[in-house]
């Protein structure tokens, strides 16, 4: 049976009804219309369904839209300021850190959530953060130094 | 996608509402907490329960509460939070360094305590920690609730003595004595989202700064069905002054202790000199800690 939920997805409220066996990534991408947030494999191994859930960056392919029931969701489609990308997504595109791009939804979450944490993040510290999102392309360098460019230029 | 079997989902905020749901359905009803063993178990197909209970939204199971010299986890807490209060950091820092190294950020804020204990992996990274500093567990039922040593939790692999309708609702650890030090350390292929090829829990008691072990802990995980206890290691180093040397022996006979298997992550020989090597690095970490060094 269906139920009726209440998510705040990028600061917009939408009630939606979901049957429980829907994940959070179904009902962002299928119901919200939100195909930022990407499923890789579904199992909670690539990071590539991340979001921002009540302030902690989570699997979304792992939990289901009825636990997410209430809660406050960040995905990819609210990181930028309108027209202007944040300064994380700016320093992904300057520096080479996106080649496919599947993972760079995820990533710049992760990313998020670590650099409003933490202003001074140490590459060691950026690569355990990342380290729960997975990279097919880049090697996973030029994404470490795209987050600590973009911590630096946070500060100016 | 892997998409997810149908299922009833009950969303109950009070405990007493969760146990009758539980003691009405049974073996047909599955608990979820965090869901990161439970729907990965689901969508691969390994489990298909017809009911869903979500226990997340049941306020008392997930805070910790210190209470005359006893800590106590509410089992619903993210292991994320293990890593974040003082007092888990101050008081069982050996519980604190195994939820830094269980899966990856993503997961450690899903995945909970109580879920990382009863599904039983023998891999798991927080039984070994707990384990060595002797947790108990509150098991509550419908209609009675008992508690449990985590030392007779474990059947096997998956298999615990935990019943269908019981939830577990708090991780209960006695404060340490002074002098006290640990360290648990797993070994992998990679850092981060990575199953433990084997990993060592280690913690030793000393009866004064410079003086004899009063009590030691080595539990070895991922060597056998379930954490076990290094048996004639724990024995040797008790009473005894802590050396390098003493160490060296006691690494020996952790590996001896154990009977690990070959399999597609490591040989049966590889990770019984990797036993020994972690017996010996964890409990001079441990040593070190315990002197307040
Ligand atoms: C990508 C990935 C990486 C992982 N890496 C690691 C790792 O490195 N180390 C590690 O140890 N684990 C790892 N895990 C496994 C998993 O995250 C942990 O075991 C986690 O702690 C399970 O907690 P949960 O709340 O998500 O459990 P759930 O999936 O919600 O539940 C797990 C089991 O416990 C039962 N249960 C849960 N809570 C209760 C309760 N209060 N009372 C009774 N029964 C209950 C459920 O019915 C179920 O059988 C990983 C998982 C994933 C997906
Ligand atoms: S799709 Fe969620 S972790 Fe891979
Ligand atoms: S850019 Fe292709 S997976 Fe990362």
């Amino acid at each position: 049976m269906k139920q009726i939920i209440t998510l705040t997805v990028n600061k917009e409220i939408y009630e939606i009804a979901v049957a429980p066996n829907r994940t959070l990534t179904q009902a962002l991408r299928e119901d919200l219309n939100l195909l930022g947030t990407k499923e890789g494999c579904g199992i909670g191994d690539c990071g590539a369904c991340t979001v921002i859930l009540d302030g902690r960056p989570v699997n979304s392919c792992l939990i289901l839209a009825v636990q997410a029931n209430g809660s406050e969701i960040t995905t990819i489609e609210g990181v930028a300021n309108g027209r202007d990308l944040h300064p994380l997504q700016e320093a992904f595109v300057e520096h080479g850190a996106i080649q496919c791009g599947f993972c760079t939804p995820g990533m710049v979450l992760s990313a998020k959530s670590l650099i409003e944490k933490n202003q001074n993040p140490t590459e060691l510290e950026i690569r355990e953060a990342l380290s729960g999102n997975l990279c097919r392309c880049t090697g996973y360098q030029k994404i470490v130094e795209a987050v600590k460019i973009a911590s630096e230029n946070m500060k100016k | 996608m892997l998409l997810l079997p149908k299922f009833d989902y009950y969303e109950p905020r009070e405990m007493s509402e969760a146990l009758k749901l539980m003691s009405k359905m049974k073996t047909s009803a599955k608990i979820i907490a965090g869901g990161t063993d439970v729907l990965v178990n689901m969508k691969k197909g390994l489990i298909s329960p017809k009911s869903l209970v979500n226990v997340a939204r049941i306020s008392e199971l997930s805070d910790v509460e210190p209470s005359n010299g006893t800590i106590s986890i509410g089992s619903g807490l993210i292991v994320e939070k293990l890593t974040e209060f003082d007092i888990i950091k101050k008081k069982l820092p050996i519980l604190f360094k195994a939820a830094r190294v269980l899966g990856s950020p993503l997961v450690r804020n899903r995945a909970t305590i109580g879920g990382n204990i009863v599904t039983a992996r023998p891999a798991a990274d927080l039984p070994p920690a707990l384990l060595a500093v002797d947790a108990k567990l509150k098991l509550v039922g419908a209609k009675s609730s008992r508690e449990v040593s985590l030392d007779k939790f474990f059947i096997g692999p998956g298999q615990t003595v935990i019943k269908p309708t019981e939830i577990l609702s708090r991780i209960i650890i006695k404060e340490l004595p002074p002098f006290t030090g640990g360290d648990y350390i797993k070994l992998g292929h990679r850092n981060a989202l990575e199953i433990a090829i084997v990993a060592v829990a280690s913690r030793i008691t000393l009866d004064s700064p410079d003086g004899v072990i009063k009590e030691a802990r080595i539990i070895l995980s991922a060597v056998a069905p379930k954490a076990i206890h290094a048996v004639s290691a724990e024995k040797a180093l008790k009473g005894e002054k802590p050396t390098a040397k003493l160490f060296e022996k006691v690494a020996k006979l952790a590996a001896g202790d154990c009977a690990p298997i070959t399999d597609i992550r490591g040989g049966a020989e590889y990770r019984r000199a990797m036993v020994a090597a972690l017996t010996k690095k964890t409990l001079m970490n441990a040593l070190n800690e315990a002197k307040g060094k």
